[in-house]
């Protein structure tokens, strides 16, 4: 117990000591507060700003942790959204049919990303392809989507839709509980948790240690003696996981997908998450994805076509001034003023 | 002293190994056998081939043709993890410290134990290095903040962390002083009395002559000779190659 407290307070993430953590928990106990304070409406709209986060979990962890950037997690959220749908829509009726559903999306993004992860890293490839080679790879799983409208695309009694995407998909739920509004906000904010406790663990682990040598010296690290293709594989499953892990609770959260969630736009955005808060740190994740989801969302929900514009901006912005991410550096500057 | 009754004993070797890069020849029929606890040097002039002898030996290049055994197995198609966790260690001649790592972090990375038997003696000999090198207290420096000679010393201690069997050093104490290489050389002595086998690369005439057992003289890929130091350093051929009077 002790041994793990030391590793989520690991010098691997900002943030660390007693005052950290204070306020950690403090911020903590707002968001607890926070749906007693609001329409379960505004609760299950906040409830989609943390469901994004996650996916900015998994980039940071393949990105910031083990330098190789995926321009292309959104293909695991959308695996993962229509597993599910396919899954728990022909298990309808069934309580374990949910269940099932976010089981059978995982195993789809673990052999999925296994199987690229294997193809990219063995193959010994140079690093700057495998961007490209993610977006490639999101971008014909979009195409493939686009064109499955009509009947003869259907699994079991599920659609799959076409351009306009799947449709009515259940809630998750366990026994006869069904997570919508208010609890599917706490079930969200559970699952954000629980991530984050186990990635500050994953990271300032022996693990995560090699992991961040990879990054800094692929070959040094190997003549230590570690299998590193292996361990990038693994990295990335873990990182696609994480990606499908938001893309099971989008579905969850508004009942439907369609393929333009694994296209272009949507590629970009988890990479402009973790490039403007910092992608060495799941803390500067969490708030980027929240503050940039917040405003977009506003952005375009009150009629502004220029939201994309606004965002992409800040990412200019943040690569120019701040290049290791808004949260992390205004971080490190509070800590040298101590 | 259990070590000295299998110091007789081939630890690594290699049997005509061939390597060229284009129109190089880089490794040329290399016979190459070093015992068991040895602390063997190799030198050669520039180009000569001896960090692509490492590099083969490590699996980083693969050889054209020939063999390679560790520890009495042949290596020849195992990937380079897979050689090193056989009992290998190398320092690259170029310094490959983490920089951006802390010393702590860079060590504890190293600390792989890729050998099973003998962990308690791996672990002295770390010990040594850890606190010879005076590493210690400073854990939580970056290595980018380090002055050379404690670059190249975190990195042979790094090495050491893998628990070794055979470390490669390319040239160990390149950037040093008179002092710090004496100092370097006094140390890797000590580790070599532990039962340690070295082999080092090093241009330095005077390390090589108190530090080796044997040297061999690389010369366009082929070893040119081999003996002792007084042997090697009284050869006029030697002599030749390296003033490049051949
Ligand atoms: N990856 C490579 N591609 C092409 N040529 C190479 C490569 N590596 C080494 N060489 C060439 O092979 C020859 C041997 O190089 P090597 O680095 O082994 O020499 P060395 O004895 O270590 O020399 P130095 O004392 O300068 O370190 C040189 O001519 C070098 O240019
Ligand atoms: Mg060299």
């Amino acid at each position: 117990m002790k041994h793990l407290l030391n590793l989520i307070d690991g010098d691997k993430d900002i943030g660390r000591g007693n005052k950290f953590w204070a306020g950690f928990f403090l911020v903590l106990i707002c968001f607890f507060l926070y749906p007693t304070f609001v329409s379960s409406f505004r609760a299950s709209n906040t409830a989609f700003y943390l469901l994004n986060i996650p996916m900015g979990f998994g980039l940071c962890l393949i990105w910031g942790y083990c330098g190789i950037l995926s321009f292309g997690h959104v293909a695991y959220y959308g695996l993962a959204g229509y597993a599910y749908g396919i899954i728990a829509g022909n298990l309808l009726g069934n309580s374990w049919g949910p269940i099932l559903g976010v089981l059978g999306g995982l195993v789809v993004c673990t052999i999925i990303s296994g199987i690229f992860g294997y193809f990219v890293f063995y193959s010994r490839i140079q690093k700057w392809i495998i961007p490209i080679l993610t977006l490639v790879f999101t971008l014909l799983l979009e195409t493939f989507f686009v064109q499955t409208s009509g009947y003869q695309w259907r699994v079991g009694r599920v659609l799959l839709g076409g351009f306009n995407g799947m449709t009515n998909i259940p809630f998750f739920q366990i026994g006869t509980f069904e997570f919508e509004g208010y609890s599917f906000y706490y079930y969200c904010l559970v699952i954000v948790l629980v991530l984050f406790f186990g990635l500050r663990i994953l990271v300032n682990s022996k693990f995560g240690q090699i992991v961040i040598g990879i990054r800094e010296d692929e070959l040094r690290t190997e003549m230590l003696g570690y299998d590193i293709r292996f361990l990038q594989c693994v990295t990335f499953i873990i990182s696609a996981n994480l990606a499908g892990i938001s893309g099971l609770l989008y579905v969850q959260w508004g009942n439907y997908i369609t393929p333009s969630q694994m296209g272009i736009l949507q590629a970009a955005l988890p990479v402009i998450w973790c490039a403007v808060g910092g992608r060495n740190s799941f803390i500067a994740v969490i708030f980027a994805t929240i503050v940039l989801n917040w405003l977009s969302f506003t952005l375009s929900s009150q009629g502004n076509q220029y939201a994309l514009v606004i965002i992409g901006t800040l990412l200019v912005i943040t690569m120019v001034f701040f290049p290791r991410g808004i949260v992390v550096m205004i971080f490190e500057k509070m800590q040298k003023i101590r | 002293m259990s070590m000295l009754t299998d110091s007789n004993q081939i630890i690594i070797s290699t049997h005509n190994l061939n390597k060229k890069f284009g129109g190089i020849v880089a490794a040329k029929d290399v016979n190459l056998s070093v015992n068991t606890g040895e602390f063997r040097c190799l030198i050669g002039p520039n180009g000569a081939g001896k960090s692509t002898l490492f590099s083969l030996l490590c699996g980083i290049e693969r050889a054209d043709s020939g063999e390679i055994r560790i520890l009495n197995k042949e290596v020849t198609k195992l990937k380079p993890f897979q050689r090193i966790k056989l009992g290998l260690g190398l320092k690259f001649q170029t310094n490959r410290a983490f920089q951006s790592l802390s010393i702590k972090d860079n060590l504890s990375i190293s600390n792989n134990k890729i050998q099973v038997m003998d962990n308690e003696i791996a672990e002295e000999r770390y010990q040594l290095a850890l606190s010879e090198f005076k590493l210690k207290s400073e854990g939580a420096k970056l290595a980018r903040e380090l002055p050379h000679n404690m670059l190249q010393w975190l990195e042979i201690t790094m090495i050491l962390a893998s628990f070794p069997k055979i470390v490669l050093l390319d040239e160990p104490t390149a950037g040093m002083s008179v002092e710090e290489t004496l100092f370097t050389g006094s140390v890797l002595k000590r580790l070599n009395a532990t039962g340690l086998t070295i082999i080092v690369v090093e241009h330095d005439m005077q390390f090589v002559k108190d530090v080796a057992n044997k040297i061999t003289v690389l010369h366009e890929g082929e070893i040119f000779s081999e003996g002792t130091a007084e042997e090697v350093s009284n050869s006029e051929e030697v002599k030749n190659i390296y003033l490049g009077r051949d």
